[in-house]
């Protein structure tokens, strides 16, 4: 048992190497670790004071003070922005395990049981892949006015099973029927061991490119629902930026630095994910 | 026989999903503790817009149907629905929630559809160009410039597109569907009116939605150019054009339609937030409007509708693919 450990954690180090030679996979992954630590860095360093409702000037365009000015509520951009990205991707963060965790149970449970059930549970993911889940979380929001970004994230995480559950009912429905694994059955694994070392490493590549992609969606879902005026008003999300510019009418009053901010570090955290998601997919597909 | 039972299983399916949709719609506002109509009445209370509080809860709760045991509501929610009856809007009272959704529908469909058959035939045509010309300079500038515009999301190309050409460019309107004053008829004024207007949302549209289907194109059509079949038809000497159409572009089109159903959610979702930032008097901006009014009844109608309505368009889409496929149609499938 310990050799056959030991030649999968080798199989393990090869797939890392050929993980790091992919071009999307680290362009993507670069971009992504200095956003997180210019947010995170620039959380501690800036003093909070900057946040402030009429700290500064109004509509300030970019000065020395002010890297990239202010907005209509007299609070620095460039600070509101570090907050915003940092909340950002701690919803990203838990929609993407939350929905991620919810889909590979729900989706495992569903490939192994069969009959009857798996069918039941086929076409219920089906209408959550094929309806919007935006409309599902506007009826809910629209009731609840919720204050904590992390309940807003856990709502879209409810919401977000579908994909995760789908891709793992398929590979459960493939690998129940591949000989290795009636053979550790045979060979007198229990359940628990068979899912670790004959199923897991199979779905861990696939989950983890729909991690990514689960990531991107719930960063997005949030900011849809903020431009609708439903995320936690009172807190600075990339989304909730958008929603005070576009309430403020920035756009069109030329505060180009105010939004045009916004929508440049939107773009960089979706692009460097989505280049994440392609290169995590090609390298899955070599193998 | 082989189409009418898989026509039969979808229409199960499809059947299934509405009593789905029906089902979470009525539990949702049920789920959340204390009495919607309440909470929603008080909010209104608190800013001074609604007047007699427990005499209006009443009167509520008897117009919404909330009266009665769970199951008897269900019972009576599930027969308004399908006949049409979505209650009441509170903010504009005596008008039925149908009513005003009748009214904004058309123009999101217009909006919708125009959109998602442009930029399949655009994105489905340009990518058998990019596949079939596969090392051409500009197919390949196109496809990285379109992988690019993938990662983004609807809103943010909405927002680009009114920056550019309503703001800077001053080309097109920057919001609503036509000019004030305009009268509302069939004149080619309004029509070219109407036109103008629904460019940049629909522009907006096309441009998030047709890389999937360029990018799905383009990795079949690379497939199947060195398939076996593709090579003998070229050595037979059969004409360029004859390879690429009934060859090439045949085999590839599958995969593009039964796309169709799986992206429709995403366009659904991209419409609602384009339709709210261009003030487009579609569904997105009823629903919008009724976010800031407060109005549940209105939100949950627009909700119900349009998840209807994507069930019934994937139930279309369903139907069509079977009669392209001829493994399903003369039933070897």
């Amino acid at each position: 048992m310990s050799v056959l450990r030991k030649l999968s954690f080798n199989a393990i180090n090869i797939k890392a190497g050929r993980f790091l030679s992919n071009k999307w996979l680290c362009t993507g992954l670069t971009f992504f670790v200095v956003i997180i630590m210019i947010s995170v860095i620039g959380v501690i360093l800036f003093p909070s004071d900057y946040m402030r409702i009429g700290r500064f000037p109004l509509e300030r365009p970019p000065s020395k003070e002010n890297i990239l000015g202010t907005d209509s509520m007299g609070r620095d951009v460039f600070f509101s922005l570090l907050m915003a990205t940092e909340k950002s991707l701690l919803v990203g963060l838990i929609v993407a395990a939350v929905g991620t965790f919810l889909g590979a149970i729900i989706g495992f449970t569903s490939g192994y049981i069969g009959g009857i059930f798996d069918s039941i549970t086929g076409v219920i993911i089906d209408f959550f892949i094929s309806v919007p889940s935006l409309l599902f979380l506007i009826l809910i929001s629209a009731l609840i006015k919720v204050m904590d970004i992390r309940q807003v994230a856990l709502i879209i995480a409810i919401f977000s099973w579908a994909g995760a559950a789908r891709g793992v009912r398929a590979q459960t429905l493939s690998l129940k029927e591949r000989d290795f694994i009636n053979v550790s059955k045979i060979s007198g694994m229990n359940s628990m061991e068979i899912i670790a070392f004959d199923i897991m490493p199979y779905m861990a590549q696939w989950l983890s490119a729909h991690f990514i992609n689960s990531f991107l969606g719930g960063i997005l879902a949030e900011s849809g629902l903020a431009i609708l005026g439903l995320s936690a008003m009172n807190e600075m999300t990339l989304g909730m930026m958008l929603y005070w510019s576009i309430t403020y009418n920035a756009l069109m009053r030329g505060l180009w630095w105010w939004w045009g901010s916004i929508i440049a570090m939107l773009t960089l955290v979706f692009t460097s994910l989505y280049m994440m998601h392609i290169g995590l997919d090609k390298a899955i597909r070599k193998m | 026989m082989g189409v009418i039972k898989i026509l039969f299983k979808r229409l199960v399916t499809t059947l299934f999903s509405i009593f789905l949709s029906i089902t979470i719609v009525f539990i949702v506002p049920r789920l959340v503790p204390g009495n919607p109509i309440e909470t929603m009445l008080q909010q209104l209370y608190v800013e001074g817009q609604a007047f007699q509080l427990e005499q209006m809860v009443k009167e509520y709760e008897e117009a919404f149907g909330l009266r009665g045991s769970l199951l008897e509501q269900y019972f009576k929610f599930i027969v308004q629905t399908l006949k049409g009856d979505l209650g009441f809007s509170i903010f504009l009272f005596p008008t039925a929630v149908i009513e005003l959704i009748l009214r904004y529908l058309p123009w999101t469909i217009g909006l919708l559809l125009t959109a998602f058959i442009l930029s399949w035939v655009i994105g489905t045509l340009i990518g058998l160009l990019a596949g079939w010309r596969e090392s051409s300079r500009l197919m390949q500038i196109t496809a990285s410039f379109l992988v690019f515009i993938r990662g983004l999301p609807f809103y943010i190309l909405a927002l680009l597109l009114q920056f550019f050409f309503a703001y800077s460019l001053r080309l097109f309107p920057s919001s609503g569907a036509y000019s004030v004053g305009i009268t509302v008829s069939l004149s080619l004024n309004f029509i070219l009116d109407v036109m103008k207007h629904s460019f940049l949302p629909a522009l907006c549209l096309v441009l998030g939605s047709v890389t999937g289907w360029f990018l799905g194109m383009r990795a079949m059509v690379i497939n199947i150019k060195n398939e076996d079949f593709v090579k003998f038809a070229e050595a037979k000497g059969l004409r360029r054009s004859t390879v690429v159409w009934s060859y090439v572009f045949r085999n590839a089109l599958l995969p593009q339609v039964t796309g169709l159903s799986l992206s429709l959610a995403s366009v659904v979702g991209g419409a609602i937030l384009t339709e709210t930032i261009f003030a487009y008097p579609g569904i997105g901006t009823l629903i919008n409007l009724s976010i800031r009014r407060l109005d549940y009844p209105v939100i949950q109608g627009c909700v119900l509708v349009m998840i209807l309505s994507v069930c019934i368009a994937n139930f279309v889409m369903d139907i069509i693919y079977p009669l392209l496929d001829p493994r399903i149609r003369y039933g070897e499938g």
